[in-house]
């Protein structure tokens, strides 16, 4: 690998809807996304040299279902293929670092998830220590509520300004087609609903969906052959934080801020960042360690508040930022993934379009 | 469905001591330069340096730096009604760590509320041996310390699944309660797939409804193992057996996993000719077919039987292995 890195671009992309329920298998939701971004970008199967998946055969309870998730990626003729068992936007990183190697042009992303067979509250305990923690069920979504509370204690922000990120972002997701959730509910509404994991309501927390991503990466020249308007990675960097709760300042994400400068976030204006936002309060922490003001548009799809496909959510995230590039509706854009519980491990990436 | 995985794990020369101690009663932190970390660690956390264990007793009093009200337990949470999660910060740590409050209400918690660590009567050297409730109804307790240190610690995650079987799941199934078996013809490639998977995995086409086809409750074996048990756990096979790939007449794929215990290990062969003998209509059942491998064929057949026909041809068969 040369010390310059390869220029490359997200040059297509797709996404099934965020389904409740998503009546068949996940190879199927798969198989969607890749036929629809062969169809638009008039490749064929071979031309994509590298494919590489982020799925959790956890959440649907199903042992290898990864190897069966290639049946819907395409496992004839025979490719380069990888996975990590990580939200896709990782597998996306891995991508980006393959095509460094410089002996191919052309990858595939794919991300996939089926939460809704399983119960996610007792799956994600899986994930923490195991000997302190998951003995206890100790599931995200409490853990997001002290992370909420000790923003709430901190005085940096207040359960009216959760409402308010979770009014904006369903707002914001009616118009996105594949979103899940998507209403126009005022703050003072939500504020009037019961908690569930006090300080957060329901309604702070993501829906339970079903659904795939797929993204395709080109280098160079290859990328403006497939793309008219290709948005180019122009950084991108992940860092992880200790998995103890209690060894972190939960009111801040040192690892967010450390990959936003790694990406190279504040080298210029940030038109549209797409953050993943799995509870409300989580965009306040991020807003603050992206060190995003008002002049950036926050989550336009609606975010994971609107639609949580498991393992696809932060790949969603660089693909909607890509998508407003290639539409020419931003010229530089942040897309965030996250993973593990209160941002314990956070990826950035800068994208940006072309003259 | 549920799916178990009983996780065993060692527990190494820090997390060993702090089990142990939790089962004899005590809360141990571990110093890590002038702080207590509690719980304690094997390596420093800023920098991942090793740090040589130095156990300190903390607790069992202690303070809530932050906390939440689990007002929709689950079944993997220390308690069946609602409950507080709290990270706290026990006295004489610096650090505090998660762990539950058994408050009664939600009005009983608050940022900076004194708790204290109540035992479980029954201990195992785990981390659930403990938990906290507000210092004021903490009860003294007499706690008998147990005899090993605790080097070995078994988690059984359970985890429960449900889904409604796939249209072309619910199709199949359908198809066997009436002695039928269906299978779907791609319309790409014209193979014949029983079970069908509702797609054609090699041409990436979805098939639908109009792609059902019945092959026949006839085949030749085209592989099979002879599976030996061992008693590992959740294991309830003792004895020998037979898994079979069978390829149906008219399939292109075979039936994969076959139970067969009616024939002879010695007589059974590839390219032996079988036919299914179907249970009678009111006893077949598939409630054990999920969307998962296999046909769930054990529940509305008898067995498989050789027809007496002259073998296949095991050549070509080598294709349908699996």
């Amino acid at each position: 690998m040369s010390t310059t890195p390869r220029d490359v671009a997200i040059v297509a992309t797709s996404q099934t809807p965020s389904y409740r329920l998503f009546n068949d298998s996940e190879p199927k939701l798969i198989m969607r996304c890749v036929n629809d971004i062969l169809e638009r970008t008039g490749l064929d199967r071979s031309e994509l040299q590298f494919t590489i998946a982020g799925s959790c055969d956890y959440l649907s309870g199903m042992p290898f279902a990864f190897v069966s998730n290639i049946d819907g990626v395409g496992a004839w003729p025979p490719v380069y293929e990888s996975h990590v068992e990580m939200d896709a936007a990782w597998a996306l990183n891995e991508a980006w670092l393959r095509l460094q190697l410089g002996d191919i042009d052309v990858a595939l992303v794919i991300g996939s998830g089926k939460s809704s067979p399983g119960r996610p509250r007792e799956v994600f305990p899986l994930q923490t220590d195991p000997y302190v923690m998951a003995p206890l069920g100790l599931d995200p979504v409490s853990l997001a509520g002290i992370q909420a509370r000790a923003l709430l204690d901190a005085g940096i922000a207040t359960e009216r300004d959760f409402a308010e990120v979770v009014s904006r972002s369903r707002r914001d997701a009616q118009s996105n087609p594949n979103a899940q959730v998507a209403k126009d509910v005022p703050v003072d509404e939500l504020l009037d609903q019961p908690y569930f994991s006090a300080p957060l309501r329901k309604h702070d927390l993501p829906p339970i969906s079903d659904g795939a991503a797929a993204v395709v990466l080109a280098v160079g020249d290859r990328a403006r052959e497939i793309s008219e308007r290709p948005a180019w990675i122009r950084g991108i960097d992940h860092r992880i934080e200790s998995h103890h709760p209690g060894l972190r300042d939960l009111t801040t994400s040192t690892s967010t801020a450390q990959a936003a400068a790694g990406a190279g976030v504040s080298a210029g204006p940030v038109d549209v960042a797409e953050l993943m936002v799995n509870y409300s309060p989580e965009e306040i922490v991020l807003r603050r360690a992206l060190g995003l003001d008002d002049a950036t548009r926050v989550n336009p799809s609606g975010g994971p508040l609107a639609g949580h496909p498991v393992m696809a959510t932060g790949l969603v995230r660089i693909l909607e930022a890509a998508n407003r590039i290639s539409a020419g509706e931003a010229q530089r854009a942040v897309a965030h993934a996250s993973s593990g519980p209160c941002l314990q491990q956070n990826l950035v990436c800068v994208l940006e379009g072309e003259g | 469905m549920t799916l178990e995985f009983p996780y065993t794990r060692t527990t190494g020369p820090v997390v060993g001591p702090f089990l142990t101690a939790l089962r004899d009663g005590k809360i141990l932190g571990g110093r890590c330069g002038d702080r207590v970390l509690c719980p304690p660690l094997e390596y420093e956390p800023e920098t991942g340096a090793a740090l040589e264990p130095d156990f300190v007793e903390v607790g069992p009093g202690g303070v809530v730096r932050s906390w939440t009200w689990v007002a929709e337990p689950t079944p993997k949470h220390p308690f069946d009604s609602p409950f507080a999660f709290a990270l706290i910060q026990l006295d004489g740590a610096d650090t505090p760590f998660v762990h539950a409050v058994d408050a009664g209400s939600i009005d009983a918690m608050s940022t900076g509320m004194r708790v204290a660590a109540q035992f479980r009567e029954e201990r195992e050297g785990a981390i659930t041996d403990v938990y906290f409730v507000p210092e004021a109804s903490a009860t003294a307790q007499e706690v008998t310390p147990g005899d090993e240190p605790v080097r070995i610690t078994t988690h059984l995650v359970a985890l429960t699944i449900s889904e409604p079987l796939y249209p072309h799941r619910v199709r199949f199934a359908e198809g066997l309660l009436k002695g039928r078996i269906i299978g779907q013809r791609s319309p790409v490639s014209g193979k014949v797939y029983v079970p069908s998977s509702g797609y054609d995995n090699l041409s990436r086409a979805e098939m639908t409804e109009a792609d059902d086809v019945e092959v026949a409750d006839r085949g030749s074996v085209s592989s099979f193992t002879v599976i030996t048990p061992i008693q590992y756990y959740g294991q309830k096979e003792t004895e020998p057996y037979i898994r079979a790939s069978i390829l149906l007449d008219g399939a292109d794929s075979p039936i994969i996993g076959v139970d067969v215990r009616n024939i002879p290990v010695d007589e059974f062969r590839v390219g032996l000719r079988l036919q299914a003998i179907w249970k009678p209509p009111g006893d077949r059942d598939v409630s054990e077919l999920g969307n998962r491998f296999g046909g769930a064929w054990e529940g509305v057949l008898e067995r498989w039987e050789p027809t007496g026909e002259p073998d296949a041809d095991p050549r070509p068969l080598q294709e349908f292995a699996f």
